[in-house]
């Protein structure tokens, strides 16, 4: 296949993450239909929506999506309207507390606990697939600071829960993506290797977020070459920093190492395409070279306001940099 | 460049940025400005319009006004479109509607011309009329001396290859459609345009489409920007400004599609597209950033209305 073909089986989202900063931002109907307006202007018409929980987040969920827009077939039709034509996924986190599942956070590697996590994935999934959505999106661990590094037990506890959650998927005609972030317990390219391992290939993948995985020290174009087989999902988001002081480890690592920037007071992790240490070109050439065929979902994940701005710079980055990269591209 | 399209896209630049040292202007560093020109090159627009003010610092950031235009080729904006002439309206030095002082106003807009040279630019964009108090009572003869001014600097201009299109604040001296009538009437075809601002015709009264109708084949640009708001108080000629502090109306600008927008931008395409329009148009949201609001956003949404609705009407 030509280059050019390559590019027509990448298809191109933009999550919708950067506009909730809080409780206030972000629940009013009119401001989700400027941030689509938005993101439509910028050239992406599909999305990754963020499971949410809460009254004041209208497309997080699907009793709120009813009860704003009606019903997912109806919201499907407002988003159309709004020159957004897919929802590409949703990105579900089992360990963010739930007012509507009355919990403070499930633990994938507790045997106990997946039940409810398959339960809670199952509404999220359900409302995707309505949706026409094609991507589960999970985050397969919680932080390390929470779980400490894993042993064979968790290991395994965690790839059931995410086997369950995969064959549930399936059944509504979605794949499963794993997330690995930079807090993540599962922080080594053989610990990937074991989880791919014990994962269902046929329902179960990997998300390469690039910037969350750069953080944590991986070379993000070596490691979706080595796994590339079983890689279902992008994020793409540059990272500014690299967690050169382990500080993942850090208790309530969220708030001291991200949000607070650690002992080196990182001012930002996250930036837009091609301001920091991921070589977008490089990942794109090995991704074009080997064929891959899904979504690449675009982020700004906070940052400085206004965020319109980090959107519109990632959209030119695409449009002059990435698009125009052929498969021979070599680092 | 050659294109197919009937129009091409214009932002007109009134940025500010918030930055760890304020709110800063965009013209402020080379890494400020190139970010500014992806936004707006990522949305469509091919052009900007900026402030002749903005000369110097483009000259200093980038050595040449050459060299300029040559960064802003490369991340897709093909010139800067317009100036807009800061005039510093004053009767003692210059004052379209005093006679005394129009050599004064030549010569500063000459100087303009001479010095903008290498960014392609192809209007120069005036307030043919001081603010509103200052000129009161608008008579025939001061509409005659500005028309007189304007016939003047808008030959010379064009010794440049720059049209002068006037553009009419609601605010400005000439402002309704009896006094935009008689400007027009007396200013000579050859020489003066006229920049259609839609949101400030409709502030002042005065129907966009109706006036593009009228003048269409004198129109050189536009400024397109939505309002909320007809001016039914005199706010027109409040001191000692009308557009940033009015009591009656804290914003008086909106981005095209705002929803309760005043403006009928879907008319006026239709009447661009009868009356056979090939060119430049420009998008301006000027005070944006009112009440909360921000230049990046406003320009994304005006980009959205433009690829949504504006361009299945005419493109």
């Amino acid at each position: 296949m030509n280059d050019k073909g390559m590019n027509q089986r990448i298809k191109w989202a933009y999550g919708v993450n950067q506009w909730k900063a809080g409780f206030t931002s972000f629940a009013r109907l009119e401001e989700i239909e400027r941030a689509l307006k938005v993101t439509a202007a910028c050239g992406f018409d599909a999305v990754e929506l963020n499971a949410g929980s809460g009254r004041w987040d209208p497309i997080g969920r699907p009793e709120n999506v009813a009860i704003n827009y009606g019903s997912a077939a109806h919201f499907r039709l407002k988003l159309a309207e709004l020159g957004i034509h897919r929802v590409a996924s949703t990105f579900f986190d089992p360990t963010v507390m739930s007012f509507e599942e009355l919990h403070f956070g499930l633990m994938s590697t507790v045997p106990a606990d997946r039940a409810r996590i398959v339960a809670q994935a199952r509404i999220h999934a359900a409302m995707l697939a309505e949706l026409g959505g094609e991507v589960l999106v999970v985050r397969p661990f919680p932080s390390f600071w929470k779980e400490g590094g894993l042993d064979d037990e968790r290991m395994a506890a965690a790839a059931a829960c995410w086997n369950e959650v995969g064959a549930m998927a399936a059944s509504l005609g979605l794949k499963t993506a794993l997330h690995v972030d930079a807090l993540s317990a599962l922080r080594t390219v053989g610990e990937f290797e074991r989880l791919l391992q014990l994962c269902d290939s046929d329902h179960v993948g990997l998300a390469i977020d690039t910037a969350e995985l750069t953080i944590a020290g991986h070379d993000v174009v070596a490691l979706y070459r080595r796994f590339h087989q079983r890689v279902v999902h992008f994020h793409f988001k540059d990272a500014l920093a690299v967690d050169t002081l382990g500080e993942y480890r850090l208790a309530n690592a969220e708030r001291a190492m991200i949000a607070a920037g650690g002992e080196r007071e990182v001012p930002r992790w996250f930036g837009e395409m091609g301001t920091g240490l991921v070589d977008f070109p490089a990942l794109l050439a090995a991704m074009r070279e080997l064929g891959y065929a899904g979504w690449v979902v675009v982020e700004s994940d906070k940052g400085p306001e206004p965020i319109a701005s980090g959107m519109m710079l990632n959209a030119w980055y695409r449009q002059n940099v990435l698009e125009p990269v052929p498969a021979h591209a070599q680092r | 460049m050659t294109t197919d399209k009937k129009l091409r896209w214009a932002y007109m630049d009134h940025w500010r940025i918030d930055t760890p040292q304020g709110q800063l202007s965009q013209y402020t560093s080379v890494k400020r400005f190139d970010a500014f020109l992806k936004q707006i090159s990522a949305i469509g627009f091919e052009a900007i319009e900026t402030f002749d003010f903005h000369l110097g610092p483009l000259r200093e950031l980038f050595g040449s006004l050459e060299e300029a235009r040559a960064f802003m080729q490369e991340r897709g904006i093909d010139r800067v479109l317009s100036l807009f002439h800061a005039v510093m309206y004053d009767e003692r030095q210059s004052a379209p509607h005093v006679r005394a002082t129009h050599d004064h106003i030549f010569n500063y807009a000459q100087h303009i011309m001479r010095s903008s040279q290498g960014l392609g630019v192809e209007n120069f964009i005036v307030m043919p009329a001081g603010l509103y108090y200052d000129v009161e009572p608008v008579t025939d003869d001061k509409l005659r001396a500005c028309a007189e001014l304007w016939n003047r600097v808008g030959k010379m201009t064009l010794e440049y290859g720059v049209k002068t299109c006037c553009h009419h604040e609601f605010f400005c001296g000439i402002r309704s459609a009896e006094q935009l009538r008689k400007f027009y009437e007396w200013t000579d075809p050859r020489y003066v345009f006229l920049c259609l601002d839609t949101a400030q015709h409709v502030i002042a009264g005065v129907d966009p489409i109706d006036l593009y109708l009228k003048l269409h084949d004198r129109c050189g640009g536009f400024h397109m920007k939505d309002t909320k708001h007809v001016d039914l108080a005199g706010d027109y000629r409040r001191k000692p400004d009308a557009e940033v502090m009015a009591p009656t109306t804290p914003r008086w600008f909106h981005e095209m599609g705002t929803p309760g927008g005043l403006v009928d931008f879907p008319a006026l395409m239709a009447a661009m597209k009868e009356c056979g329009y090939e060119g430049w148009v420009g998008v301006e949201h000027d005070k944006a950033d009112v009440g909360g609001g921000n230049y990046p956003e406003s320009t994304a949404l005006s980009a959205w209305y433009i690829q949504h609705v504006l361009k299945k009407i005419y493109a």
